[in-house]
């Protein structure tokens, strides 16, 4: 049985520890004043690289190599730290803010410290008022005790943070949407580049990351890097010569909701497999796994054929999925696949902030033609087409074959990958967003094809049995439905 | 919109706590306008909804026009434009908590309540008679390990049943 191996969630149940005066007594504030005192900002930033931490919040871009793109000569320069956790199925800064708010404020000091930067906003979702008023006592203490504000410590340092609420969009969790959020517009994405740690909030460079990425740095830099990557797996990417390593380091606070016995949050180290996850949640809820989803409703499906799969940001990669922001939804053998993307499906066309046409007007239609195709009314044509798979070269494409299609199956696959493409990686959209929908809406629809083929057929929901509900993995497609240069995947 | 065309009938202005609070926030950013949500919040919190007047007021005080501050109202399902009931029930019904059954819990709600789910065009189809109670559907509330959940104003109820949703709602 896998060992939860607490570190940022260590403290979160000691009474009162959202206070300074508690919190002091577990280290509180000590690795902050480390970093200062043993350490040049550029050392910290260092550290950090060299730790190998990857965002948390839903990217899983290199923390240190982000910061390496800021510039260091334009001031001022900001940090926004997103706690506008909305990711469906995850739940983990939410705790962190109403139960530990100190700690982030500590991470936010260390990565003010090696940045140079003097003013955060921490964005965080307009629903989490216990959060919200966690936090801004937590903020006021510590500027009380001398931990913010002007001077801190005598050490010239100054830093300040607002927390600034946001007002229930989802698509404010997108750095640049919460930018002009907090620039106190729609909060709709803007092209990229330039990347916000160019030009960002205000037109400065601004460096935007989630509460989980910041209450990693206190323990990077108070017990150091070689204890850090010693966690989690390192592999080593075999696409670059010498092979560059590909650090999956340090904990993760999984997520767990649907279908076990034993929903939270649970901290492991990255790389253990779905079956031990849903073993440390307290087993199955049910009878059989049917599927899961690995990293907050926009990433890709897997099926009761890819439980060994290891939950990390590499190993869901090749899995042509994702670890995403760490929110994993567990199915059961009663659960319609059908159904479970409709509700998906509502949710993306609520929320999309409708500046793209692709994504304003198909993440609607997606909705509907799931909507029909469980409400009994799919369209029970069907359509030859050309049969897409893994071709003789090696890479996705046409194999020269041809498959019959049920004509909604393919409408619905047509229009996702007008919204983004899923085989290619290419989104006509202005922000990711519109690959969180072509890629659930496709890989439900192309692993599960036979519940949805039944259901159309039947002309209702029909809900097949686990082993018959999905295609294994050596005839589907679906698997294959992403182009992995083969020197990775041989990893 | 032009200023002109809207019909204002109360003008509205802070009270002296929320102007405290919109002075001690309007200090936070380098430009008046990024003050925006907190100040609507604000506002929203001493009028109960967004009215024209509140819009008037906002964009006077962040020096933007009352055009801009509709956009931004429009766009965020926190604000309300439309009165709404003295308790906002809001019912997650998101994946996890739809795996967790909150369609009994919204069920429930709707027959005890007796009302329809409110729309975010049409919010007075969700309010109650006497006023009192708002019911509308959210999207997941980030709560998923304790679902299915409500928000009853800011406050947060978890593993709901039909049970529990009457003791919710008896002890309010
Ligand atoms: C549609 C969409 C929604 C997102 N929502 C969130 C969110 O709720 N919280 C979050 O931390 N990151 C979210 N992200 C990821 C952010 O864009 C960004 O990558 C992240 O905040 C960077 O911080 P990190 O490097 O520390 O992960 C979202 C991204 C997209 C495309
Ligand atoms: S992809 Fe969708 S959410 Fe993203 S900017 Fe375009 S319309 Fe908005
Ligand atoms: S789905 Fe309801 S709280 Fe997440």
């Amino acid at each position: 049985m896998v060992e939860e191996r607490r570190i940022l969630y260590e403290h979160l149940d000691v009474p009162d520890i959202n206070t300074f005066d508690v919190f002091r007594q577990y280290d509180g504030y000590t690795r902050f004043e480390k970093a200062i005192a043993e350490y040049q900002p550029e050392e910290i930033a260092q550290m950090v690289l060299d730790s190998g931490l990857k965002g948390r919040g839903g990217a899983g871009f290199s923390t240190g190599e982000k910061w390496s793109f800021v510039p260091r000569d334009i001031k001022p320069c900001y940090l926004c730290c997103n706690a506008d956790e909305s990711e469906p199925g995850t739940f983990s800064n939410r705790y962190v803010l109403e139960k530990n708010p100190h700690l982030l404020i500590e991470g936010i000091l260390i990565c003010c410290y090696a940045m140079g930067i003097e003013t955060t906003y921490i964005y965080i979702r307009g629903e989490f008022t216990l959060g919200k008023k966690m936090l801004d006592a937590a903020i006021k203490e510590a500027y009380e005790k001398g931990y913010l504000g002007k001077d801190i410590r005598g050490t010239g340092l100054n830093v300040d943070i607002y927390s600034h609420p946001g007002a229930g969009a989802y698509i404010c969790g997108e750095e640049t949407g919460l930018i002009e959020s907090l620039e106190g517009k729609r909060g709709q994405p803007r092209n990229k580049p330039p990347f916000p740690a160019v030009e960002g909030v205000f037109r400065k460079p601004t460096v935007v990351q989630n509460v989980e990425t910041l209450c990693n740095l206190p323990f990077i830099v108070g017990n150091g890097v070689e204890w850090y990557t010693q966690m989690g797996p390192t592999y080593a990417d075999t696409r670059f010569d010498p092979p560059k390593p590909d650090a999956n380091t340090g904990t993760k606070l999984y997520c767990i909701s649907g279908d076990v016995n034993e929903p939270g949050v649970y901290e492991l180290d990255l790389g253990l497999t779905c079956t031990e996850l849903i073993e440390v949640a307290g087993g199955l809820r049910g009878e059989e796994v049917k599927a899961v989803i690995p990293g907050g409703s926009s990433a890709p499906i897997l099926t009761h054929y890819e439980l060994d799969t290891r939950l990390d940001f590499t190993s869901l990669t090749l899995a042509k999925s994702m670890l995403g922001s760490g929110g994993i939804i567990v199915m059961n053998e009663t659960r319609n696949i059908v159904d479970c993307l409709l509700n998906i499906m509502k949710f993306y066309a609520h929320e999309s902030c409708g500046q793209c046409t692709p994504c304003r007007w198909g993440t609607p239609w997606v909705r509907d033609i799931v909507q029909r195709i469980a409400d009994g009314n799919g369209r029970k044509d069907t359509i030859t087409r050309p049969k897409f798979g893994v071709a003789e070269n090696g890479r996705w494409g046409d194999t020269g074959e041809t498959e019959e299609i049920y004509e909604d199956l393919d409408l619905l696959e047509s229009v996702a990958n007008n919204i983004a493409n899923v085989d290619t990686m290419t989104w006509n959209t202005i922000c990711v967003f519109g690959i969180a929908v072509s890629w659930p809406a496709v890989s439900y629809m192309r692993k599960f094809r036979p519940e949805f083929e039944a259901t159309i057929r039947e002309g209702k929901l029909v809900t097949l049995p686990v082993a018959e509900a999905t295609v294994p993995p050596e005839e589907n497609y679906a698997y294959q439905q992403r182009f992995v240069p083969k020197e990775f995947a041989d990893l | 919109m032009s200023e002109e065309l809207i019909q204002i009938e109360t003008p509205f202005a802070f009270n002296a706590e929320n102007q405290r609070e919109f002075d001690e926030l309007i200090g936070r950013y380098p430009i008046k306008e990024a003050a925006m949500l907190p100040t609507l919040h604000l506002a929203q919190r001493q009028a109960g909804y967004i009215t024209p007047a509140v819009m008037k007021y906002v964009a006077e005080l962040l020096e933007v026009t009352v055009m801009k501050v509709k956009d931004v109202v429009t766009f965020y399902p926190m604000f309300f434009e439309e009165p709404v009931g003295e308790y906002v029930i809001r019912v997650c019904h998101t994946l996890p908590c739809a795996l967790r059954d909150c369609k009994v819990v919204l069920d429930h709600l709707k027959a005890k309540l007796d009302t329809d789910i409110a729309s975010e065009t049409n919010l007075a189809k969700g309010t109650t008679a006497d006023g009192k109670f708002t019911l509308m559907k959210v999207e997941c509330l980030a709560s998923c390990d304790v679902a299915p959940v409500i928000m009853v104003n800011d406050d947060l109820y978890k593993n709901l049943t039909p049970e529990k949703v009457d003791e919710v709602l008896d002890n309010l």
